[in-house]
């Protein structure tokens, strides 16, 4: 009985507890501290102010944000323009192949994506196999410089994201029923018209959910501008980095991290309330 | 028709492995820049064996990894299972706090694990490392295992304690082996997760404890040496053999 | 769970977390990225057992901020410029050198010794010193058009430079071209030099301080700000790749072994000092690195042609207008501000 007590506490008690000592907390921190003041020897000073939030107005920085929601957007909708016909052609393959195919998507998911941005890099290098190809083929004469520029930066996020948007618009459709479209093309509608309003909307759960889960880290992968990015890209990523470990501005830093938790809701809030609005009478789990 | 829709398949596929494949075939060429053949060679190979700071980087990002999808799948399986069976208080919350933890990038985390150490003046290395890999492993595990739960007819655990089992008995015996795929899923997820992080290691593991992504991240930004090609053909290997693992431990309990 | 298991998981743990922290003497190195030839370090911990956990940085400041993160208690020994060793003396950073554990020390050549920044060398040891000047592509742009920083400004090289990720570097550039003092703490010049720069940055591929000469020797730049070892070192792989000491005066530095405050394995941070100070050691590290080595027992070791090459070795009158950063004080922060600012592309 004392048992039983215990693996209640326990199964109920822990996962909160961990929740809440280790992202609850921190995250009440980060916002305490964004009030604060920089101390140029201890870090931290005990003096409120809204100055740092004033800071960000500086145009300076809302360039900085802009660009990287820019490219987050950017590297968002290229996978999903590659994603989708992907994950309807994957459902419809052959159901004997499907597994092995579906472990291919989910292997460079699972490989350290530094490495993957590594060999972006070495493609695209000034000596990389993309410019031995050009000029095998004798379309270009110099080599051309495709690294340090934003499309090398778009390049990577998408080829370390893609799977991130391929696996949740794989499963809607999965679950698609096939009957559905065949009503609709029954009921006289066109092929066009089908996938807009029959077709789009069934799948929208996956597409909110890979946007989702590309364009957030997306935001904050610091080491793609390191590696491929040239003088001027930054991220919110690598603005905080900077922040945080060479400034020592962590009252700045932690202003700009809570607005991306802000932006984190913002969007976590239209997610759930479309999957409501398209999905009446669903319950959502986490 | 046919064939475009096969070609546009084989078209994301390479675009996911064509880079990697160049990789593993740099990882063999004697040359030490350039993309052009100069011949086989296991030189990078040899390297790689005798860097004692990667070995040693290795080891400590495979111990990390270990204990901490271990403590987020134990945490992780009772949570789930708490959020099941149970009741409680603020279980909606909880799950929603759960959902954002999920999603929430990985810089904000790094950030606010950091600010939580130093306001608890923990110190940086490997018990910060730990208790942070533990905290962004810990919702997929739950997730997985929970989804997995929800797919259960609530009334076998009914069954079994009316066949006399206890509620503990029932949940032991019953629940944790049908929800056991999902369990070892979420432990290979989490052990990926693990060995995989840049970011928040970034920001939380001090000068004691370094780990593999972060020497990477070392080697890659200096870029010289071919070695690099030789890590990443191996641990692409490593990951092939993982998700295949685990591919079969989520597909065998599907009808 | 039954408690067996638990009693066994716990003792796995404690088996597991006693591997990884039970430790053979160690010392803990944080130093700039490509700056110690990795297998001196092997033969360090051969002759000693001393264990050497090495991590690097790419900027004074990225090591000055991890450093007071860690409030000390982290790096047995860093590497600062300079103009950082001076800051962080005054700030109480360092731990004072003892020197009778530190026989090398007289190896070393006095002209490098009692500098301003650091008088008495109370508490920081010279480890190498150089040039900052321009590295160009002769395959590419014709040298003769690359005399002296203001060349950079050409528009030719649009989207060809590479510059060191240094503000203090960049902002000297800048500085120097309109004829101010590299280390100018007033806040007009450093507004001009901001205004400067800002007209460069067309030109800007990208900012590196990890391993330029990689990025010269792959072709990805044409030209830029480099470090004179490293340029050495580029041209050995790339003969087209020359060094050029700019006209308006080059940039002059130096960097330090230094003890952080609060550093743990003292009497270890002073083995690997005096190791690093053994003549046939300095002699290694000059020869690999390239760059010159305050160290006159070593110099003396060096291959010839190294020791008489006037780009790592410049005759006096060629440093004559060149200018060793120093510490700048409170306008840290403005020059901070205006590199916020030029990278961000304002």
């Amino acid at each position: 009985m004392r048992n039983l007590k215990l693996f209640k506490l326990g199964s109920i008690g822990l996962l909160p507890l961990w929740l809440g000592l280790f992202t609850l907390l921190p995250t009440l921190l980060v916002a305490v501290v964004s009030f604060l003041r920089r101390d140029e020897t201890g870090l931290i000073a005990l003096a409120p102010t809204f100055d740092n939030y004033a800071r960000l107005l500086d145009p300076i920085y809302l360039k900085v944000f802009g660009h990287s929601l820019w490219m987050a957007g950017v590297a968002t909708l290229l996978s999903l323009a590659a994603a989708y016909p992907f994950a309807y052609l994957l459902s419809r393959v052959r159901p004997a192949w499907r597994p092995v195919l579906l472990t291919l998507v989910v292997v460079p998911f699972w490989t350290n994506s530094l490495v993957r941005i590594y060999a972006i890099r070495s493609l695209l290098a000034a000596k990389g196999a993309m410019n031995d190809v050009l000029l095998a083929l004798g379309l270009i004469h110099e080599p051309v410089r495709l690294l340090y520029t934003d499309t090398a930066v778009t390049l990577g996020l998408v080829y370390v994201l893609l799977p991130f948007m391929i696996l949740p618009i794989y499963s809607s459709f999965e679950k698609l029923d096939q009957k559905l479209i065949e009503a609709a093309s029954d009921l006289g509608a066109d092929r066009l018209d089908t996938f807009w309003h029959v077709i789009v909307p069934l799948t929208a759960p996956g597409i909110a959910a890979g946007s989702l889960l590309v364009f957030l880290p997306a935001l904050g992968m610091f080491y793609v501008t390191d590696v491929l990015g040239g003088a001027r890209d930054l991220l919110i990523g690598n603005f905080l980095k900077d922040q945080f470990l060479d400034a020592r501005d962590w009252p700045f830093g932690a202003a700009a991290s809570l607005i991306i938790i802000a932006l984190l809701f913002l969007l976590l809030e239209l997610y759930v309330l479309s999957r409501r609005w398209l999905n009446p009478g669903e319950r959502l789990d986490a | 028709m046919r064939s475009l829709k096969t070609f546009y398949l084989w078209l994301v596929y390479s675009f996911l492995y064509l880079p990697m494949a160049m990789l593993a075939a740099y990882s063999f060429n004697a040359s030490k820049y350039g993309a052009r053949w100069e011949g086989p060679t296991f030189e990078w190979y040899r390297d790689l064996a005798n860097d004692s700071a990667l070995l040693e980087a290795t080891l400590n990002s495979l111990a990390v990894a270990f204990v901490a999808a271990t403590l987020s799948t134990l945490v992780g399986t009772l949570g789930a299972i708490g959020l099941w069976h149970y009741r409680f208080p603020g279980q909606t919350f909880l799950q929603g706090l759960l959902f954002v933890t999920l999603m929430s990038p990985d810089i904000v985390m790094g950030v606010s694990l950091l600010v939580l150490f130093m306001a608890l003046r923990v110190r940086l290395g490997f018990w910060s490392l730990l208790l942070a890999h533990v905290s962004f492993c810990l919702p997929f595990v739950t997730v997985t295992v929970l989804s997995r739960l929800n797919d259960f007819d609530r009334r076998l655990i009914e069954a079994a304690q009316d066949l006399g089992a206890g509620e503990g008995r029932a949940v032991w015996h019953v629940v944790l082996p049908l929800a056991l795929p999902a369990i070892a899923a979420g432990w290979l997820l989490s052990f990926t997760l693990s060995l995989d992080d840049v970011v928040v290691s970034f920001f939380v593991t001090g000068p004691t404890f370094e780990v593999l992504p972060l020497r990477i991240y070392s080697m890659v930004r200096l870029g010289v040496k071919p070695e690099v090609n030789a890590l990443a053909t191996l641990l692409f290997i490593v990951s092939l053999g993982l998700v295949s693992v685990s591919q079969r431990l989520l597909r065998k309990e599907q009808p | 769970m039954r408690k067996g298991h638990l009693g066994i998981f716990v003792l796995f743990l404690y088996v597991l977390t006693t591997f990884v922290y039970a430790e053979p003497p160690e010392v803990r190195f944080f130093n700039w990225s490509d700056y110690l030839p990795e297998e001196l370090l092997e033969r360090f911990t051969a002759e000693t057992g001393i264990r050497v956990r090495y991590s690097t940085y790419d900027s004074n400041e990225a090591m000055y901020a991890k450093i007071k993160l860690l409030q000390g208690k982290g790096y047995d020994l860093a590497m600062p410029s300079t103009y950082y060793v001076d800051k962080m003396r005054k700030e109480g950073l360092l731990h004072p050198l003892d020197k009778a554990k530190l026989p090398g020390f007289k190896n070393l050549d006095p002209r490098r010794l009692d500098q301003p920044f650091d008088p008495g060398n109370v508490y920081s040891i010279p480890y190498l010193w150089g040039t900052t000047g321009i590295a160009v592509n002769v395959h590419r742009i014709d040298p003769a058009k690359v005399q002296a920083w203001a060349d950079l400004w050409r528009p030719e090289f649009r989207r060809g430079l590479l510059l060191p990720n240094d503000m203090r570097e960049v902002f000297f550039v800048g500085l120097r071209t309109l004829g101010y003092s590299g280390n100018s703490t007033d806040p007009r010049h450093l507004r001009e030099a901001y205004e400067k720069l800002r007209q460069l940055m067309p030109n800007v591929r990208l900012f590196n301080s990890d391993s330029p000469q990689m990025l010269y020797v792959t072709g990805e730049v044409d030209a830029g700000m480099i470090w004179n070892g490293n340029a050495y070192r580029a041209h050995q792989e790339d003969p087209n790749l020359r060094y050029v000491y700019p006209e308006e005066g080059c940039l002059l530095w130096m960097d330090n072994l230094v003890i952080p405050k609060g550093a743990e394995h003292l009497a270890n941070a002073h083995k690997l000092i005096d190791f690093l100070l053994r003549p046939e050691i300095g002699k290694l590290i000059a020869e690999k690195l390239a760059y010159a080595s305050p160290n006159a027992e070593a110099v003396k070791l060096i291959d010839p042609k190294l020791r008489n090459d006037p780009v790592i070795y410049p005759p006096d009158e060629w440093l004559r207008n060149g200018e060793y950063t120093i510490d700048v004080g409170a306008a840290i922060t403005l020059y901070a501000e205006y590199w916020e600012r030029l990278k961000a592309g304002e």
